[in-house]
């Protein structure tokens, strides 16, 4: 929590400096020559610690009833007739601004805002200005500030994005304890999760308990969920863009945070004063420690390990230019009584620069590299081995951005990657020759976008954004690929030989138009209705048989048996903003419809399979679902009540009766849940004291119970005969939390204390219901509950 | 292995799994048929029963399938008739003498008192190669909720794979007999009216008897030659459990070892992995295990189970207690040996330790 400084600099017209002051008293810009109309003001804010532009601050004068919003360079302009006014300025997460001016002839200011402190008496919940909601033309994107995930009652200690992401309405997750977010009805693989613009293929930590993004590291993170801007791709449900924080260029700061499961600490500062700035940050779980320290055997000799690291140098070098390098690893490793060790890391790297060519031309230029690996070591004694994968993506994109005038730009880029995958090579680690090593042929695939998008204003009311994507696709060698007979299952009984491609030759081809469109009308200045259109392909699929993502998974690109997984979405909304925007409320309905999206034969086998197609079955998918949201922006008591009506459904039909699932009929896919809603309130009872609750409820996933019990070899077994026919019971939870600060002013140290409870009234909310007919016990239905008590914890953070 | 993080998380202690209450509609009995017929000595087995509907308790029984006339058929037209055993219902036996052969397909059909007609689709036998040697390996399994860990024996086969076709291989643990020790000298009869005081009334014999098992099955052992095709390996391939009798003294086994068909492999594939599911995240979604017999009478009926055919090698051993690094602590049993089933004074004819 920075420390509240308040200065401003108003640099006159004749270049007049002005000094900090306490007391806001009217200031008289410009030099006196009698003018009376026409006196242009012009400005720009930026972040007092990092000298950051922030776009899309708003600047009001209620005297005119007249609003601004900052462009891409944190600028404005506005033309005042010789008077008195009071600028008003606001940015979320920031301390408002309220200044009394008198104008009297042309000039520029420049306002430096601080990032609200928690001193405050009033919270600011997120969205980048208050009427943002009403009157873009976007639909369905959602930013959660940090300021705003701070709100959340925290989980073991600590922040959580993809938690907090799950708060929104059409936003959930499987279970209690799964990697990623299921958007809209779409799997876990169908949204791009970028940090700096790279992207990362496992967010999570110790198999989804944690999110594998520490939260003092990024500035804010924007979900895509409804029209997706045509910058965008790749991915057929959402994208969730993340973006890290920059580190001051004038001061040098830090932060430590220590709770029962992990510490962190990062520090930042001016690597050049004013022109480069370092930011750099660690986070360590200590759960080996605490197993290590246990008496149980089984359990001191278990390792669970993980961490993550990022680095940060930030050069806004110029009003012009900003260069930006971010380096992101996030490691973790799991073994049970030191056997078999599952591990996994995600390294990124990527560089941004963004320029200002002039005042409407911007460009925006980046690169990335990311690597993804995983891999099981076997160390029991018997055929020891360790299976490895990985996936690396490299990359570049760049777009510009032109203003057309008030209200219209237009965008044009272009994208490239490639990633190739290893999907698995086992390696004999024993001493003697007992296992043949293994490799499944890698794959490299190459995936090109361009893409334009304009945006107008169509009158007062009328708002228009329209852009159109084209992506193209190649799935390269070298590769040996099996033919199969016509008319037959792919399976090893039909192949019939095999064709070699030779190093990046093209096996096979995809393109595809995805155009994207959102129209919105306003009533007034507090409502309006959006109607969106939108369309995205997806050229790697998640290879999975668990519900989340494990390393034993496989990512596996489209070839010439699996094609691009299309996806297209329309969805209409109505949002009302009331009391000057206290109150946001918004409803939305969808309607999705996938194709090509993955589904398994009964029982596949997925690892180190080089004819993976011979294990699938393409599906269709369609999801649709109605979103209200209603949201308390300001006061002592803020939040939100999201609730979600959805279904998601799956069907497989092929030409070949058995292989189609459930007999051919629509069935409930994994992460259907029709009612979702969550309840968020945070009470500020006094300044340096906050209690938060959320309340979450949501109908049982489906699940499959047995049609029948048999026995065979001993083992009782259950015989199913329709996927998701039944559901678990409903899912609800109360989590709180309470947030003390210590006053920190004047001293060194400023800290910052909390203590949260997660499922307060200890609900078991049952991940799984299963059967077991163990030896010596009737056969009996469980349920395995992963967070069955209530979870208390405990952190403490200090900034200095 | 990736369940084992559930473990992690019940001790941690945030996770729990309990009994819990679910209404299942009543399913079928659909028939479920079990057996291998093989290249080994006979008689060979096959199971007729019906299944139950799984509930929140115990609702329903599976019941044998008895009365059925059971044939099994070779691609050259040969039938071979079984019989249903006197003791073991709805178990039907081929003559001791059958021996099925490598390179042959067989046909299992049934024909139920109902008048019902199955037929399974054809198995043909493939040869498989010796047994070189068994390993004994101890194993230790935590129990969660107890400070005794379970344990017993892994046996650990190597074989020679044979590089020119696919192998699928299969064990069983075949017929067992052990030295059973028991204290005759601290026989205690119930308390009674004739004995209200509970005095011991130590009996002069005996305390070692040789006791005879049907092989337990409980953990699958299927495997096929994917990562070792052409090579010598070592394949986990059998587990005995200790239950503080079977490693006091001696202990004696019959491994069998079966080379299946690529279909039958498939099978015993998806009943391993559903025999495995522990209702942790990172289970497998349930796959319907589809077998290889079908209804004349209606092709829509569903049959469960799979009748299989085989070649088979079996390989004896004996387990000295010293062979373990690892224990039970010993049942007493304060009787004469002889009253334990199975158990008989004399030693098998070709005992041989």
């Amino acid at each position: 929590m920075k420390k509240l400084i308040l200065v401003v600099y108003f640099l006159l017209g004749w270049g007049t400096a002005w000094a900090q002051t306490p007391t806001v008293t009217r200031e008289v810009i410009g030099r006196d020559i009698g003018q009376l109309k026409g006196i242009k003001l012009s400005g720009r804010i930026t972040d007092e610690i990092t000298g950051e532009a922030l776009v899309g601050a708003t600047v009001a004068i209620p005297e005119l009833n007249l609003t601004r919003i900052t462009d891409a360079n944190g600028s404005f302009e506005l033309e005042l007739s010789r008077a008195e006014y009071t600028l008003e300025f606001r940015y979320v997460g920031y301390e408002t601004k309220i200044y009394p001016i008198t104008a009297v002839g042309d000039g520029r200011i420049t306002i430096k805002m601080l990032q609200e402190d928690f001193n405050l008496d009033d919270v600011v919940i997120y969205g980048s200005d208050p009427e943002k909601n009403i009157r873009s033309t976007n639909m369905g994107a959602v930013t959660l500030s940090m300021n705003t995930m701070k709100e959340l009652p925290p989980f073991m200690g600590e922040i959580d994005i993809v938690r907090s992401l799950a708060t929104l309405p059409g936003v959930s997750q499987v279970g209690e304890a799964s990697s990623g977010l299921n958007v809209r009805g779409g799997g876990v693989d169908q949204n791009l999760i970028q940090f700096a613009g790279a992207p990362i293929y496992n967010p999570s930590h110790m198999f989804g308990l944690f999110t594998a993004f520490n939260p003092d590291m990024v500035n804010d993170v924007t979900l895509y969920k409804a029209v997706v801007p045509s910058r965008f791709g790749g991915r057929s449900s959402a994208i969730l863009d993340i973006l890290p924080k920059a580190g001051s260029v004038d001061k040098f700061g830090g932060d430590v945070m220590l709770s029962n499961f992990s510490g962190k600490i990062s520090l930042n500062g001016p690597l050049v004063k004013n022109k480069v700035s370092l930011l750099g940050g660690f986070r360590i779980s200590y759960i080996n420690w605490l197993l290590q320290s246990l008496q149980n055997t089984t359990l001191n000799s278990s390792d669970a390990n993980f961490y993550d690291g990022n680095l940060v140098i930030s050069a806004p070098l110029s009003e012009k230019n900003e260069f930006t390098y971010s380096y992101y690893t996030s490691y973790d490793d799991f073994a049970f009584a030191s056997d078999t060790t599952i591990s996994w890391q995600n390294n990124a790297h990527s560089l941004q620069w963004k320029s200002k060519w002039s005042d409407k031309l911007s460009m925006e230029t980046s690169g990335f590299y990311s690597l993804y690996t995983y891999g099981i070591f076997n160390q029991s004694g018997i055929n020891n081995f360790e299976i490895n994968s990985h996936i690396a993506d490299m990359g570049g994109k760049t777009f510009f951005t032109y203003s057309l005038g008030t209200g219209q730009n237009l965008t044009l880029g272009a994208d490239y990657k490639q990633v190739s995958i290893q999907p698995g090579e086992l390696v004999p680690t024993g001493t003697e020759a007992e296992l043949l090593p293994k490799k499944v042929q890698d794959e490299t695939g190459r995936e090109l976008a361009a893409h334009f998008q304009h945006e107008l204003e169509i009158g007062e009311k009328i708002g228009l954004t329209y852009g159109l994507r084209y992506d193209y696709y190649q799935y390269l060698g070298a590769r040996t690929v099996r033919n199969y007979q016509e008319n037959k299952p792919i399976s090893d009984g039909s192949a019939v030989g095999e064709t070699r491609y030779a190093n990046n030759e093209v096996i096979q081809n995809y393109d595809g138009l995805a155009p994207r469109a959102s129209l919105r009308y306003s009533f007034s200045k507090a409502s309006s209705v959006k109607l969106g259109y939108n369309k995205m392909y997806q050229f790697i699929h998640l290879i999975s048989n668990t519900a989340t993502i494990a390393p034993s998974d496989v990512w596996k690109l489209s070839d010439g048996f699996l094609k691009p997984q299309i996806a297209d979405q329309f969805s209409l909304g109505y949002y009302n903003n009331f009391k000057g925007n206290i109150f946001e409320t918004s409803v939305e309905v969808y309607y999705k419809d996938l194709q090509n999206v993955v589904e398994y034969k009964d029982g596949a086998n997925l690892i180190l399979q080089n004819h993976i197609e011979t294990e699938l079955i393409p599906a269709q998918g369609k999801s649709y679902g109605a979103e209200l949201y209603i949201k308390k922006n300001l006061g002592t008591l803020t939040g939100w009540i999201s609730y979600t009506y959805s279904r998601a459904f799956r069907r497989v039909i092929t030409p070949f009766e058995e292989e189609n699932i459930n007999s051919g009929s629509w069935y409930p896919s994994n992460f259907d849940k029709p009612h979702d809603l969550t309840l968020i309130g945070n009470y500020k009872v006094s300044t340096n004291t906050s209690i938060s609750a959320t309340f979450a409820y949501s109908t049982g996933r489906p699940i499959t119970f047995p049609d029948a019990k048999f026995d065979y070899s001993g083992n009782n077994l259950a015989y199913f005969k329709d996927r998701n026919q039944q559901r678990l019971p409903d899912f609800h939870r109360l989590d709180f939390s309470v947030n003390f600060k210590l006053n920190g002013q004047g001293k060194f140290f400023e800290g910052d204390w909390t203590f949260s409870v997660l499922n307060v009234y200890g609900r078991k909310n049952p991940f799984s219901i299963f059967f077991d007919d163990a030896p010596q016990q009737p056969p009996q239905a469980f349920r395995l509950a992963l967070l069955g008590i209530p979870l208390p914890s405990l952190s403490y953070a200090i900034s200095f | 292995m990736l369940k084992r993080l559930l473990y992690l998380l019940l001790v941690m202690p945030m996770a729990c799994v309990d009994p819990y209450e679910v209404k299942v509609p009543e399913g079928e009995q659909l028939l479920t048929v079990e057996g291998i017929i093989s290249t080994g000595p006979g008689p060979h087995a096959i199971t007729l029963t019906r299944s139950a509907t799984y509930g929140s308790i115990f609702e329903g029984l599976i019941r044998p399938v008895s009365l059925a006339t059971v044939v099994v058929r070779d691609n050259e037209g040969n039938v071979t008739f079984l019989t249903e055993g006197t003791e073991a219902k709805g178990t039907y036996f081929t003559p001791a003498n059958f021996r099925a052969e490598v390179g042959k397909s067989y046909t299992l059909q049934i024909l139920t008192a109902e008048g019902n007609v199955y037929t399974s689709t054809p198995e043909r036998v493939a040869a498989a190669p010796n047994i070189q040697s068994l390993e004994v390996r101890t194993v230790t399994i935590q129990v969660e909720g107890s400070t005794f860990p379970k344990s017993g024996v892994q046996l650990i086969v190597e074989l020679k794979d044979p590089a020119d076709q696919n192998n699928f291989y299969y064990w069983r643990n075949g017929p067992a007999v052990y030295i059973l020790e028991t204290s005759p000298e601290l026989y205690t009869p119930r308390p009674s009216p004739q004995n209200p005081n509970r005095t011991p009334q130590p009996k002069d014999c005996c305390s070692i008897c040789f006791r005879y098992e049907a092989g337990n099955n409980q953990s699958l052992f299927v495997v096929n030659d994917d990562n070792f095709n052409g090579l010598s390996t070592r394949i986990p391939a059998s587990f005995i459990q200790d239950d503080g009798f079977r490693f006091v003294n001696k202990f004696r086994m019959d491994l069998k070892q079966y080379s299946i068909s690529q279909e039958a492999y498939r099978f015993l594939r998806l009943v391993k992995q559903q025999a495995e599911i522990s209702g942790s995240i990172f289970d497998p979604p349930p796959a319907t295990i589809r077998g290889n017999m079908i209804s004349l009478n209606n092709p829509d009926e569903v049959v469960l189970g799979y009748f299989m055919a085989g070649g088979e090698t079996s390989k004896r051993i004996y387990i000295d207690k010293n062979d373990l690094t690892f224990r039970q602590v010993k049942a007493i049993v304060p009787d004469d040996c002889r009253v334990v089933s199975g158990a008989f004074i004399d030693p098998p004819a070709d005992w041989r330790p």
